[in-house]
This record gives structure tokens, C-alpha cells and sequence, in this order.
């Protein structure tokens, strides 16, 4: 019963409205750098193969884009290979 | 005419996108400034693309312009039009057959200056776009108003717009998100002010719903602000009381029915 008064009441979460939020976050925070959508693949690669060249890596590393405000932040994450 | 204050408050009005409502808003913020007594000048540099005129229902007043002004052919006193409800309030219109490179940032900010020791409230129309027409507009203003609409593409442009104000040193940007239809939030069908905020992260000025009485005045030329009646007219006169200092809630929107207030006290979130 409570069950179906919420989804009766509720919005759920996949409304057109998150969509719309989801998207423009992506697209804000590429638009504030001036950088096209290959952006984060290009920066992982490369990144990837500069540490690889003095250090073993674990795993796969993760390169994202992190904005507090009107700012935005690279935060990259390269799981290391202990001896 | 009398100034009320020695300081005049140069505001622009701009968006990135066409067909936001930036007109609109110029339009109904100089007549309520106007209205309790302020004397108000708004600046069409939308040349080429002139509304202004027609959107205060002026249009049969307008003999010169503003680029007849900078070119010496007339002066400022004579371009000027008086509103025929509000003597306080004034307009400088934009030329029809130009084009924006046919005035340069130093001709804006020497109109601007001539006109501040007159006016309280200067209020600058911006063309949309991102070039010289929108740097002209925003080279002698000292505070921006950003407007804009619920939907993906006016919010991007949105955004670039404000870190283009920021990229020229403005510090005094706020936001006025127009066409809001409550309802359509309240389904999940539509960004909410909460959203808009949290992408754009500037403050909020004012919220205007949608009204179907903001096409109907404009068919009149008569500003929806004159209109006590309308959701739209009290969101504007917020918004003017905000403009003046004075804080103002922004309003309840929707109207409160028997089952909206019940699914609110069984906690179900709307």
C-alpha cells in the first residue's frame, strides 16, 4: 500500500528533469575549460603512459573532473604496484 | 525630472540566447522603477534588431537614435523618448538599419556618462549573442542581470555569458530565471530554481513564471508590471524591491490546493 502511494506521489528518478541536469553538468564543466568531449580519454592515456615509464601501475586509473562552484579541478587517481 | 539619489546604477541585461525575455525584463523593471518615482533611462543596443520600443508601447514616439546621437546628428536630449505614463521614465532607441559595429564601447560609455546625472537607473537591452553588440552593452555598466529560462540551451548559454562577465571584472552578476512553470518542475519535467542556481552558481535575483498575461500586454505595448493581477507583475515588483535593497522572499509559485498540502504533510516530496 505505502508502496503504491509513493509511486503514486513520487517523482521517479529517471524524469526528464535529471536528464536535463546530468547532461548540463557534463557540458558545463567542458565549456568552462574550452575542451571537447575526447578530453578526458586523451588526458588518461597520456598521463598513463608518463607514470608507466617509472612506475608499475595497478589496475585502472581514473581520470575525472571535479567542480566546486564556478571551478573546476582534476582529480586523478593511479593505483600503484608495491615491490 | 528629479534624480532621488546622487549615485546612478548603470544595470545590464543580458542572456547569450535570444528570446529569454531580456527585453521583457528591462521593460518591466524601468516602469516599476519608474512607477514609485525613479528616474529611469533604458538603452536599446540591440541594433538592427530594435524591441524595446515596441515592447513599451513607444514605437510611434521614436524619431532619432542612438547611432544618429554618437554620429553628432541629433542630440541626446532630442533622441530621447518620454514615456507617455511614467515622466520619469525615458528611452534611447536603437537604430533599425544599422548594425552593431556602427557604435564603439567609448560612444556607449560616452552616452552612459552623459546620461548619469540624470537618471538614477540606466538600464542597458543587450542583443544576444557573445559579440560586439554584447561588449558594447556591458562596457559601462556596473552591475548585470543575467536572465534566462528552465531549459538546457538557455542555461549554457547562460553560462558562458558569466564567465565572460567575470573574464571583464564584473562582480555584481545576478540571476533572473524567467518562463518557470511550477507545475512541470513539480513533475520532474523541468529544471528547478535549486538547479539552476547549483549550475550557474550565482545569486538569485528573481524568479517570473510563466503567464499568459505577459503575451497579452505586450500585444498592448503596456508592461505586464502594470497589471496588479498577474503572478508575472508581482515577480516583477519583487524584483524591483530587490533592485532598491529591500529584501523580498521570492514568492510561492504555485497555489496551494487540498492535495498538494496533503502528500506535503504525509512527507512525500513534491
Amino acid at each position: 500500500m505505502i508502496n503504491l502511494l509513493k509511486k503514486i506521489f513520487s517523482p521517479d528518478k529517471n524524469t526528464s528533469r535529471n536528464r536535463a541536469n546530468d547532461r548540463l553538468r557534463v557540458v558545463l564543466t567542458h565549456d568552462r575549460l574550452g575542451a571537447n568531449s575526447q578530453l578526458m580519454e586523451t588526458l588518461q592515456r597520456e598521463i598513463i603512459a608518463v607514470i608507466a615509464k617509472h612506475m608499475d601501475i595497478e589496475g585502472v586509473p581514473e581520470v575525472h573532473l571535479i567542480t566546486e562552484g564556478r571551478r573546476t579541478a582534476l582529480d586523478i587517481s593511479i593505483p600503484i604496484k608495491g615491490r | 525630472m528629479v534624480k532621488k539619489n546622487p549615485d546612478s546604477q548603470v544595470i545590464v541585461i543580458t542572456s547569450g540566447k535570444g528570446g529569454v525575455g531580456k527585453t521583457t525584463a528591462v521593460a518591466n523593471l524601468s516602469t516599476g522603477l519608474a512607477k514609485l518615482g525613479y528616474s529611469v533611462a533604458v538603452i536599446d543596443l540591440d541594433i538592427g534588431l530594435k524591441k524595446l520600443d515596441l515592447i513599451l508601447g513607444l514605437e510611434n514616439r521614436v524619431i532619432y537614435d542612438i547611432i544618429q546621437v554618437v554620429e553628432g546628428e541629433c542630440t541626446l536630449k532630442q533622441a530621447l523618448v518620454k514615456d507617455k505614463r511614467f515622466p520619469a521614465l525615458y528611452m534611447l532607441p536603437a537604430a533599425q538599419t544599422r548594425n552593431k559595429d556602427d557604435i564603439t564601447v567609448e560612444q556607449v560609455k560616452t552616452v552612459i556618462e552623459e546620461l548619469k546625472p540624470d537618471f538614477d537607473f540606466i538600464f542597458i537591452d543587450c542583443p544576444a549573442g557573445i559579440e560586439q553588440g554584447f561588449r558594447n552593452s556591458i562596457a559601462a555598466a556596473d552591475q548585470a542581470i543575467v536572465v534566462t529560462n528552465p531549459e538546457v540551451s538557455a542555461v549554457r548559454d547562460a553560462d558562458r555569458i558569466i564567465g565572460m562577465l567575470e573574464s571583464a571584472q564584473f562582480e555584481d552578476i545576478k540571476l533572473l530565471v524567467n518562463r518557470l512553470r511550477p507545475e512541470m518542475v513539480r513533475k520532474g519535467d523541468m529544471l528547478s530554481i535549486d538547479d539552476l542556481i547549483e549550475h550557474l552558481c550565482i545569486d538569485l535575483l528573481g524568479v517570473v513564471p510563466e503567464d499568459q498575461n505577459v503575451v497579452i500586454s505586450t500585444n498592448r505595448g503596456e508592461p505586464i508590471i502594470l497589471n496588479d493581477n498577474s503572478m508575472a507583475a508581482r515577480a516583477f515588483n519583487n524584483v524591483v524591491q530587490r533592485l532598491l535593497g529591500n529584501e523580498v522572499d521570492i514568492m510561492e509559485l504555485e497555489e496551494q490546493t487540498f492535495w498538494s498540502r496533503l502528500k506535503r504533510n504525509l512527507g512525500f516530496k513534491n
